[in-house]
Formats: structure tokens, C-alpha cells, sequence
């Protein structure tokens, strides 16, 4: 079957949609193949139909169905007055709305506190731009100290946990290298008969009253701290120092 | 298109939310044959208005029998875009492919890459002035084939032509625009 450069143009849609005979598909194809004319046109034609679906269905303009309605069923009646006034409180009161203006309320409050302002004593210069940057700067400051201060305490308790859990593995025959405290004394303590000075005795209660309060605190360590009474000052485990504090006795 | 016949029923006998219903359902299609006909926005959704006021008028000449409601108002749009090309040919007798390229189209989300979005925005835009230069013949079964779907039958029934001359116009069309495209400087990928 001989096929023509017009035949291939007459019937290039039938070939697009697939509907040319099967001995037609195969002359237009061993045309197509052959002709420096018909190749380009081809894959032109169907590439720009390609293009042509790419194309998006736009979306209509919002207010072109209200104009349709306007100018077919005539103008919506419009509300004045206190019934305009309900109409608009009606819309807003749902509990999107609601939530909506709460979390921006609750943002705007936290902000500004942040921002240093003083709700007992409102000035006006507190929300001009330098406070602002000035007292959100401190309170950074005060936030990035608080946290260090934490951590830092959080370090020492750790510290605690992790000598006494070193102490609990030791071997048994460590303990002869410990001190004996002596029986009658709590160590860490005097007997309040003959303090060297009454600075040291003030100190060594002192001690001891912090090293209860500790313990109140960590209940882990109830019964394992004491006050090492060589002189040192510390924490101690079954009378060895784990836990040296700065200052003697 | 059963419920387009009953929308249109409701709103024969008075029934405003039937009306505002059968807006709603064919607005945006009747906005992008517009459209997608003199590539203008504003131009567009004027004659959206006026298709939809027409529709509105003559409503009760509209018979199931002879064929589907989206049918109908497609004819009364090609009817009513024709009369407008006709109305406006003087004013865009100097045109030429030069012309400044339209706006960028707005559409919603296809969730493809930003460059890719770029690339078939600006396609499109390029795609859309070769429609434009078009003859309003070939352009109308191009639009109504490639971009509303249309079985031939419909664009038959819409154009009031017979099937092979809905068949050539469309291959014309087709061949006119793949060589328009080329003259833009567009090439295939």
C-alpha cells in the first residue's frame, strides 16, 4: 500500500486517536519513517497535543458566580444596621474563630511579658524598640544562665550517683583502707566540747544540716551520707570520702 | 446530566437554588472555553456573564431530548464567542506573534517542582498566544477537543457541522498550531 505526504496530513487525527486499519498504521508508519517532511510534522503535531492537555483548567474568578446571580436573580438583599452588627457577631462565634483569636491573644501576652513589659506599672517607653531589644536581651541572658546553672547541678547529683554506683562495685577488701570513725562520734561532727574554733563548729553543723537536707532530697543516698571526720569535709559511703567538699573542718 | 435536566426544571418553575446550583456546576467550564478563546481574563469572564445571562433568558428553548444541558450551553458559549470575535476583529487586526506573552497563569497546586512549574507555566503561556492565532474555526475545535475532551458527536452537535468537517477542522487546527508554535520559536523537548 503506497502512502502519500497528504494522506499522512489528512489523517493524522485518525492516526492520533488510533484509529487508522492496521495495514493503513503500517503504511503511514513506513512513510512517516522515510520522509524528511512527514517525520517532523508528526512529531510536531503530537507534541503540541501533548501540550495542549499539559494546559490546566484555570479556576473561574471568585466573584464571576455572585455577578452571574446579581445580574440574573437581582441584587441579594443586604442587612444594615443591628442586624448587620449580629449578622457579623454570628460569624465569629464559632470555635475556630474562637480558638484562632485565643492563641493569637495568648502569643501576643507571652510576647510582650518576654519582652520585659510591666503589667503592674504599664509604660508607654517600655514597648518602644531599644527596651524591647534591651529587655529581651536580658531575659535571654537570665534564661541562658538559668539553664547552665541547671545543668550544672544536674551534673553534680550525676557525679553522686556515679561514685556511689563505683563504690557499691567495690571489692570488699578496700574497706580495710578506710578509717574507722570513732564509735562514740557521728563523723563529720564534734562532740561541741572542745572545738577548735566556734567558726569550725558552725561549720561542721552546717555541713551536716546540708548533707540532710541532701538526702531528704535523694532518698537514693538516704543512709550513705555522712561527714568524713579526718578532717576533710564530704560525702561519705560506709566512712570513705566519695565526695570531696571545698573548706576543712 | 440527568440532574442538569432537573436543575433546569426547578428553575423554570421559579426556583432560585436550582439556578445557583447549575452556575456553581458549570461556571468554571464555561470561564475556561472563554478563556482558552481570546486568552484575556477580564474578557473572559465577561462573556462568562453574558453566556450564563443568555442561558438564563432562553433557558425555556432548552430540551432534554435534543441533547445534554452541558452541550447546550457549550453551543450558546461558542455562539456567543464567535459574535464577540466578530465584534472585536478590527481592534486586533494589527496583532502578531510578537505580542507581549500573557500573565503567568494562576493555578492551583499540581504538586510538581517549582521549576518545573515554572517551565510548564511559561509553556502554556506560549501554548495559549499560538491558540489565539488561530483562526476562530479551527481554534473552537481545538479548544473543545484537546482541552474540554469533547467526544466528536458533542463537538458535532455543538459546532453544527458534520463529523468529518469537526474530523479536518481538528487536524487543521492541530497542524496550523504545531507550525505557529515552531514560528514562536518553540521547540520540542
Amino acid at each position: 500500500m503506497n502512502w502519500t505526504c497528504e494522506q499522512t496530513e489528512f489523517r493524522l487525527t485518525d492516526y492520533l486517536d488510533g484509529l487508522l486499519a492496521a495495514e493503513e498504521q503500517h503504511a503511514f508508519d513506513v512513510h512517516v519513517n522515510s520522509c524528511a517532511r512527514c517525520t517532523p510534522l508528526v512529531r510536531d503535531v503530537t507534541q503540541t497535543v501533548s501540550r495542549l492537555h499539559l494546559l490546566p483548567e484555570l479556576a473561574a474568578p471568585p466573584r464571576l458566580v455572585y455577578n452571574i446571580l446579581d445580574a440574573t436573580l437581582g441584587p441579594r438583599e443586604t442587612v444594615t444596621g443591628w442586624a448587620a452588627v449580629l449578622g457579623f457577631l454570628r460569624g465569629i462565634a464559632s470555635p475556630r474563630f474562637a480558638y484562632g483569636s485565643l492563641s493569637v491573644a495568648a502569643t501576643f501576652l507571652m510576647l510582650v511579658t518576654a519582652s520585659g513589659f510591666n503589667w503592674k506599672k504599664p509604660r508607654l517607653a517600655d514597648l518602644s524598640p531599644t527596651s524591647i531589644y534591651r529587655n529581651t536581651n536580658r531575659q535571654v541572658h537570665l534564661v541562658y544562665a538559668r539553664g547552665t546553672k541547671y545543668v550544672s547541678d544536674l551534673r553534680v547529683v550525676y557525679e553522686i550517683q556515679s561514685r556511689l554506683r563505683q563504690d557499691n562495685e567495690l571489692p570488699t577488701g578496700n574497706e580495710s583502707t578506710v578509717p574507722e570513725a570513732a564509735p562514740q562520734k557521728q563523723p563529720g561532727s564534734t562532740d561541741g566540747t572542745s572545738p577548735a574554733t566556734p567558726r569550725q563548729q558552725n561549720r561542721a553543723n552546717d555541713s551536716h544540716s546540708h548533707l540532710e537536707v541532701l538526702a531528704e532530697e535523694l532518698p537514693f543516698l538516704s543512709g550513705k551520707l555522712s561527714l568524713v571526720s579526718s578532717g576533710k569535709l564530704g560525702i561519705a559511703m560506709s566512712g570513705k570520702l566519695i565526695f570531696p567538699v571545698s573548706g576543712k573542718l | 446530566m440527568e440532574q442538569d435536566a432537573q436543575l433546569v426544571q426547578q428553575c423554570l418553575q421559579g426556583d432560585g437554588s436550582a439556578w445557583e446550583e447549575l452556575v456553581r456546576r458549570h461556571s468554571r467550564r464555561i470561564f475556561n472555553i472563554c478563556y482558552r478563546f481570546t486568552g484575556n481574563r477580564t474578557e473572559a469572564e465577561d462573556l462568562s456573564q453574558d453566556v450564563f445571562l443568555r442561558v438564563y433568558r432562553t433557558l425555556g428553548s432548552y430540551r432534554s431530548a435534543h441533547g445534554g444541558f452541558a452541550t447546550w450551553m457549550t453551543s450558546v458559549t461558542r455562539n456567543l464567542l464567535i459574535d464577540h470575535y466578530r465584534r472585536t476583529k478590527r481592534d486586533r487586526s494589527t496583532d502578531s506573534l510578537d505580542d507581549a506573552m500573557p500573565a503567568v497563569e494562576s493555578k492551583e497546586s499540581t504538586g510538581r517542582r517549582p521549576d518545573e512549574q515554572a517551565l510548564l507555566s511559561e509553556l502554556s503561556a506560549q501554548v495559549q498566544v499560538a491558540l489565539t492565532h488561530l483562526s476562530p474555526e479551527l481554534r473552537e475545535a481545538v479548544i473543545l477537543r484537546d482541552l474540554q475532551q469533547l467526544e466528536y458527536s458533542e463537538i458535532q452537535a455543538v459546532l453544527a457541522v458534520p463529523e468529518g468537517t469537526v474530523k479536518s477542522r481538528i487536524n487543521r487546527g492541530r497542524i496550523e498550531l504545531a507550525r505557529i508554535l515552531q514560528q514562536m520559536g518553540v521547540r520540542p523537548s
